[in-house]
């Protein structure tokens, strides 16, 4: 009796496996144009400058490069020198090399030499992890968040054949979790577990040659290594994800309190306006061009922001998400939520809310942009996440989002 | 000197606040509950750290609650904008531990979280510096 019993529970689960996959092709005809699952957990991701590769963390020490050979990804190369779990890794469009920093404080630069990749350490002087890493656009510098209130700005010194690192010390009350460059490759805007938003200069001799051309920003651009341009002071709680416009004439970054803030006019008197998100908090924001953002978190589904005519920013929807659900699909996402109370609600997503159960089924803490065309816009980029799986969504398609890019 | 004005300035709050109450009274014996409700929630000040002005206003806040009965017809008059200070208030009504307040709060919580989403319920807890 009890064993019929298993046996129906058991054709029910497959009937509703079956019936998510058929949901989850329909989605991927949408917005999401690949779905791998690479590991159990995917702490951060970076692809090569011709997006054939892809370095990720499967939440270790470890650094998986994959390389993509007939429609399959194939594990070429693991970088094993860091003893802690990676927090972030950035592959320079530039040069070709990639870089990671760690939760055992140290981050390495790897350059591919012959078919190995060999490693350089670069001394932080950090007494507690580093969290966050990200080139400069044009690739001679990098910046390093981390928990120890500090802000790591490494160059290049040839003469030593050494990566330096300048410290930006004693402007934030707590962990950094975010850096980005701004396109001039001198600002930097950070965002803090204290829930500020502060933009530094990184401007170091001999580096930077010269002093840069005025662009949006103005004058702040004269400002010494580790002068504070501005900081913003919107949020109350952990701030999030920071990210500079295409032109870099505004930034947009989110709270733990599931707010989204976005900024212009950066400098003494900026703009900032707030949007409330009735949902769980973001993780990561990113520009596709100046007015349209795509923010991804605790939701499971990528969040489309747009700024309208007058620059007023407000929420358009989930990227993940059928305008006219079928028929099919809305039976799909009936079950998808049956199979959330089977498993209980340690499946985050599926169980929480049947209309968002899609592609990711866990946090997306990453976003990273792809294909960039002529004009400067991004139509294509991947988020990874804590369900281990790396999607690819194309906003080619999206005719609702034409206007925005 | 700063403390000085800080207590000036929480004299004028328990004074508004004073005021406000009367007004509630006012209101709840013309059969507005809701009227009286956004009357509570408005100006209240969480951005001062005097205890005494956020307790006052608790106060009239929680009369204002407890005279709510149709939570639902409730909703269809108080603007969104209302729905996160009322949160927090909820948060604090529930932190008291009185039954019948609990009741009320978690009568209304539940609607609120409907219309409202998670996210008001994460701003309410975030906020460890504008509290009610």
């Amino acid at each position: 009796m009890d064993c019929k019993k298993r046996k129906d529970l058991h054709s029910v689960t497959d009937l509703v496996l079956a019936s998510i996959q058929i949901y989850m092709i329909t989605l991927i005809e949408m917005a999401a144009i690949a779905v791998n699952q690479f590991a159990e957990c995917v702490t951060c991701h970076a692809w090569s400058p011709d997006q054939s590769m892809i370095a990720l963390c499967p939440n270790n020490n470890e650094v998986h490069i994959y390389k993509s050979v007939a429609e399959n990804w194939e594990r070429i190369h693991v970088l094993q020198k860091h003893d802690q779990i990676i927090a972030g890794i950035d592959w320079s469009k530039s040069s070709n090399r990639i870089v990671t920093v760690s939760h055992d404080r140290n981050s390495y630069v790897w350059n591919q030499e012959g078919s190995v990749w060999v490693p350089t350490l670069v001394i932080l002087r950090l007494n507690r992890a580093a969290l966050c890493v990200q080139w400069s656009p044009k690739g001679n510098k990098f910046a390093v968040g981390s928990g120890a209130k500090t802000v790591c700005i490494c160059y290049y010194e040839q003469e030593n054949n050494w990566w330096v690192s300048k410290l930006i010390r004693k402007k934030h009350d707590s962990s950094v979790t975010s850096v980005a460059w701004h396109p001039n490759n001198v600002l930097i805007a950070t965002t803090s577990t204290d829930g500020k938003c502060r933009v530094f200069s990184t401007f170091i001799k001999g580096v930077d040659a010269g002093k840069p051309r005025k662009s949006g920003s103005g004058s702040s651009l004269d400002a010494k290594f580790g002068e504070q341009i501005v900081q913003l002071d919107l949020s109350f709680c952990w701030a999030f994800g920071v990210k500079w416009s295409p032109s870099g004439s505004s930034l947009a970054y989110v709270g733990h309190n599931s707010m989204i803030y976005f900024v212009d006019q950066i400098g003494p008197s900026p703009s900032a306006q707030s949007v409330v998100l009735r949902d769980l908090p973001l993780r990561d924001v990113m520009f596709v061009s100046e007015k349209l953002v795509i923010g991804v978190g605790y939701d499971c589904n990528p969040m489309v922001f747009a700024a309208d005519g007058t620059g007023s920013w407000s929420f358009v929807r989930f990227l993940d998400e059928k305008k006219s659900a079928s028929s099919s699909a809305r039976y799909g996402s009936q079950l998808t939520e049956a199979f959330g109370k089977f498993y209980g609600s340690s499946k985050q997503g599926t169980s929480n809310d049947k209309s968002r159960a899609g592609v990711h089924d866990n946090c997306i803490n990453c976003i990273v942009p792809m294909k960039t065309s002529e004009s400067n816009k991004i139509t294509s980029f991947s988020t990874s996440g804590l369900d281990g799986k790396v999607v690819v969504w194309d906003l080619k398609n999206q005719e609702d989002l034409l206007e925005y890019m | 000197m700063g403390e000085h004005v800080e207590a000036d300035n929480a004299e004028a709050i328990i004074t508004r606040i004073e005021h406000k109450s009367r007004k509630i009274e006012s209101l709840l014996k013309q059969y507005k509950p809701v009227e009286a409700l956004k009357t509570a929630l408005e100006g209240s000040p969480p951005k001062t750290r005097d205890e005494r002005c956020k307790s006052a206003n608790w106060i009239v806040v929680h009369r204002a609650l407890m005279a709510i009965k149709d939570v639902d017809l409730m909703f269809t008059s108080l603007d969104p904008e209302y729905y996160d200070i009322l949160m927090k208030y909820l948060y604090r009504g529930l932190s008291t531990g009185d039954r019948p307040t609990c009741d009320q709060c978690l009568r209304i919580h539940e609607k609120l979280t409907q219309r409202a989403g998670p996210g008001c319920i994460l701003r309410a807890l975030s906020d460890t510096v504008n509290t009610v």
